[in-house]
């Protein structure tokens, strides 16, 4: 090795975010755990990424998500065979791609951890979509298990009084629902301290994606997409705040020693959707040539419930769950994007149009739009699918990024 | 007007549904558009507006393409456009019932970008026809109610409002008569020209409407099987079931006529679905009847359900009415029925009934596509 070379290879380390192999750790004992449940005797819930997820973990159920595991199956390039198994039993193409690959994967097994382990019982929140309430029907039909569904009804303006009752009373049915399906009653106390450290994993979260508004930024969005993994998962548990603790503290370090995830960091971007999974090696490749950093996203950026009060944990919660971004009209997610946007100084957006995921993608042409009205920074729109590469078409992608990158230097 | 005449007018204003509806404004009345069967017309219809669906049309896109990715119902794709090209500019506005995410994100971009000078939401609760959604769903109403008040200046009458219960009770009645009517003796009105005149009333108003079908299910009483409206004559037609959300068109009921079979009943939401059940028509709170009623409904596939309800429920439907076949008629990209395609498929086949999936593009529409595919099913059906 030259010294050239040498330099070159400290210098990558030096920006390595290290946590990342903590957290690689965290997720693998969490999915032995759940592949293992059966064999403890502990149950076993399969729950939507917006789901309330609190009161699982206060009656020791292990939620597992089919959605981080899509994920997990596209970035490994493992997502459309698994979808082909389900599209070859009769589901159209036209259906999310998380669904079908979850299909695919529950039939076979098939996936990079061997198939999620099976659910006693099924918990499904609207709050980011329909379509998970007609995906965790056919997985209540394919493993003849109950379903919870736990209603969110749409919010314009802001949550009204009657949904905030409804969605009460459906958070109230939840623990009734959790008890006679695991036996046990509900514990006041154990709640409360689930919840607590809950928001506490939330408000680490927070503050570790705070740090990219320091320029240069120390991460990428595309770092916290696979970060967020354990706040999705598990927050709630004791492990997921010491990891976002340490987290936390190396974003701060990183800050203050200057290392910057992209050298020589000249562009600052927000993006907006669910990554392409299957793509984000080769994205990253093409923005760090490019100088360019995206450095906040929404899809992250979901998991800052910032109105919790504690001191009426179950309205509070009920109430946060339903006012989640992907739940909530046009103009209000205006407001956010553009608060992202003064918040880490970007220079302008690209907006994934995601063919799987409807309630994210339409209305991302009138967003884009007044986007730029409001803020004067230009968007730029790319096709894609979050875990179907076949609809895909890289070289028009990145021709296209490439371009309006040019514009904006 | 004789019985064939009725039916001739009413398949005129399904092929023009838009044209129809303009004359509404020039007459005087006041349509207000909706989208989906969930919609609470009794409210609209009370408040003095004509309560008008938007089902899409065949047409390629102009402006909507600019606000709605390719990949989305047609249905959302061809309303925003029309709303867009200011064809619809007859309309005082338009009522969003939440049912899918396609709809739930269109009524923002329909606000955004349309200038109608009314437009409401109702965010309907996806555990429909469970007890813990019924007070929701009134509080919900009662919002609607409200605004639909503020816009018009002034409150909607309790008696006005029980008058419209009445009159939509009473169209449900009638049209529920047309349908017995078409399933019992399909030799005195076929399917196609049954499902015609009920369509027809979702662009009319509904006292206009129940004199009409007043007026030929009485003609069809004096008229035999010789005269009568679209009776087979000759062989036998076979009879089919029809399953999905809307048809924007009456093509595949032509189809099946042409090909010598006849859609007997189904569970469209511009057909059975809209006339299924009624509004009590006594009680304290008219709110809360509109409300039941629409949770006492089988529910649409784009609502949750039990596993196995709505497949059960077509099935026995299918089997009730002695069809040879169901014929899933779907939008394209309509994740809601999509969703459901392989479990009903696989169920009844196992109960012996064959099944037909079709996608409508009303993009680039084809009427021979559509029969070739309808034709080959016919065959199995049949055996030769
Ligand atoms: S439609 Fe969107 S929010 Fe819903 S499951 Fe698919 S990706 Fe998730
Ligand atoms: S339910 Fe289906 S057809 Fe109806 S608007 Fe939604 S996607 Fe379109």
């Amino acid at each position: 090795m030259g010294d050239g070379e040498k330099a070159d290879k400290a210098e990558k380390e030096r920006r390595r975010i290290k946590s990342t192999e903590a957290m690689r750790e965290l997720m693998t004992r969490y999915y032995v755990d759940a592949k293992t449940a059966g064999e403890r005797g502990v149950k076993v819930a399969w729950i939507t990424s917006g789901g309330p997820v609190e009161p699982l973990w206060c009656f020791d159920v292990i939620p597992v998500y089919p959605e981080n595991h899509g994920a997990m199956c596209g970035a490994a390039h493992m997502a459309v065979e698994l979808a082909e198994k389900a599209e070859e039993r009769g589901f159209s193409r036209d259906i999310c791609s998380y669904a079908r690959c979850d299909f695919g994967s529950a039939y076979t097994g098939g996936g990079p951890i061997g198939g999620l382990p099976r659910p006693d019982f099924l918990v499904c929140c609207n709050n980011i979509c329909n379509t998970v309430v007609k995906w965790y029907e056919e997985l209540a039909r394919y493993f003849q298990v109950p379903l919870f569904i736990f209603d969110t009804p749409f919010v314009r303006g802001g949550l009204k009084e009657h949904a905030a009752a409804y969605v009460l009373r459906q958070m109230e049915e939840y623990f009734a629902f959790l008890e006679g399906a695991t036996g046990k009653e509900m514990d006041e106390a154990r709640f409360l301290e689930v919840a607590a450290r809950s928001l506490e994993a939330i408000s680490l979260w927070k503050d570790i994606l705070s740090c990219a508004e320091n320029v240069p930024s120390p991460m990428t969005c595309f770092d916290a997409f696979i970060l967020m993994a354990p706040v999705v998962t598990l927050r709630g548990t004791e492990g997921v705040i010491s990891f976002y603790r340490g987290l936390l503290e190396e974003m701060r370090r990183r800050v203050e020693e200057g290392i910057a995830i992209i050298p020589g960091e000249r562009l600052r971007l927000l993006w907006d959707n669910i990554p392409i999974w299957y793509e984000m090696r080769n994205l990253g490749r093409l923005f760090m040539e490019e100088r360019a950093c995206l450095v906040a996203d929404t899809y992250t950026n979901a998991w800052t419930f910032d109105r919790v009060d504690v001191s009426r944990p179950m309205e509070s919660l009920a109430e946060a769950y339903a006012s989640v971004y992907l739940n909530i009209d046009l103009e209000s997610m205006l407001e956010q994007v553009v608060a992202l946007a003064g918040r880490f100084k970007v220079d302008g957006m690209i907006m994934h149009s995601n063919r799987s995921c409807k309630p994210y993608s339409l209305g991302q042409f009138d967003l884009a739009r007044m986007f730029t009205e409001r803020t004067g920074l230009p968007a730029l729109i790319i096709e894609a699918d979050h875990t179907d590469s076949r609809v895909y078409d890289r070289s028009d992608v990145e021709t296209r990024i490439r371009h309006f990158l040019d514009l904006l230097a | 007007m004789e019985a064939r005449d009725i039916t001739d007018k009413c398949l005129d204003i399904w092929r023009d549904p838009y044209g129809f509806a303009r004359g509404l404004k020039e007459r005087g009345e006041r349509p207000l558009a909706y989208f989906c069967s969930y919609a609470p017309e009794e409210i609209m219809h009370a408040a003095g507006f004509t309560p008008v669906r938007l089902m899409g049309a065949t047409r390629n896109i102009a402006s909507a393409d600019a606000h709605l990715q390719a990949y989305c119902c047609a249905v959302a794709r061809t309303d925003l456009d029309m709303a867009l090209e200011g064809e619809l500019d007859w309309l005082e506005g338009a009522v969003f019932v939440q049912t899918c995410d396609t709809m739930m994100r269109l009524s923002d971009i329909w606000r955004l970008n349309t200038s109608f000078p009314f437009h409401g939401d109702i965010s309907l609760p996806v555990r429909m026809g469970e007890p813990v959604s019924l007070d929701y769903m009134r509080e919900e109403l009662a919002s609607f109610r409200r605004s639909l008040e503020a816009y018009r200046g002034a409150p909607i009458a309790r008696e006005d409002l029980e008058r419209s219960i009445e009159t939509y009770n009473r169209n449900r009645r009638l049209a529920g008569e047309v349908y017995r009517l078409r399933r019992e003796r399909p030799e005195v009105l076929g399917g196609l020209e049954g499902t015609a005149c009920v369509v027809a009333g979702l662009w009319m108003r509904k006292e206009e409407h129940n004199s009409l079908l007043e007026e030929l299910l009485e003609g069809l009483d004096a008229s035999d099987a010789s005269d009568a409206a679209g009776g087979a004559g000759g062989d036998p037609l076979t009879p089919l079931f029809a399953a999905g959300s809307v048809c924007t068109t009456p093509d595949l009921f032509e189809l099946a006529r042409e090909l010598r079979a006849d859609i007997v009943d189904d569970d469209f939401c511009c057909g059975h679905r809209y006339i299924e059940g009624q509004v009590e028509p006594e009680g304290d709170d008219p709110l809360e009847r509109i409300a039941e009623r629409l949770s006492g409904r089988i529910n649409c596939p784009a609502k949750h359900s039990a596993a196995e309800e709505r497949t059960a429920y077509l099935a026995e439907r299918v089997r009730a009415c002695g069809a040879a076949g169901l014929v899933l008629f779907l939008q394209d990209f309509c994740e809601p029925w999509l969703f459901e395609v392989p479990f009903l498929k696989e169920r009844l086949r196992d109960e012996g009934i064959p099944v037909l999936v079709l996608e409508s593009d009303l993009q680039s529409f084809s009427r021979g596509q559509l029969r070739t595919r309808l034709q080959a099913f016919l065959e199995t059906i049949r055996g030769v």
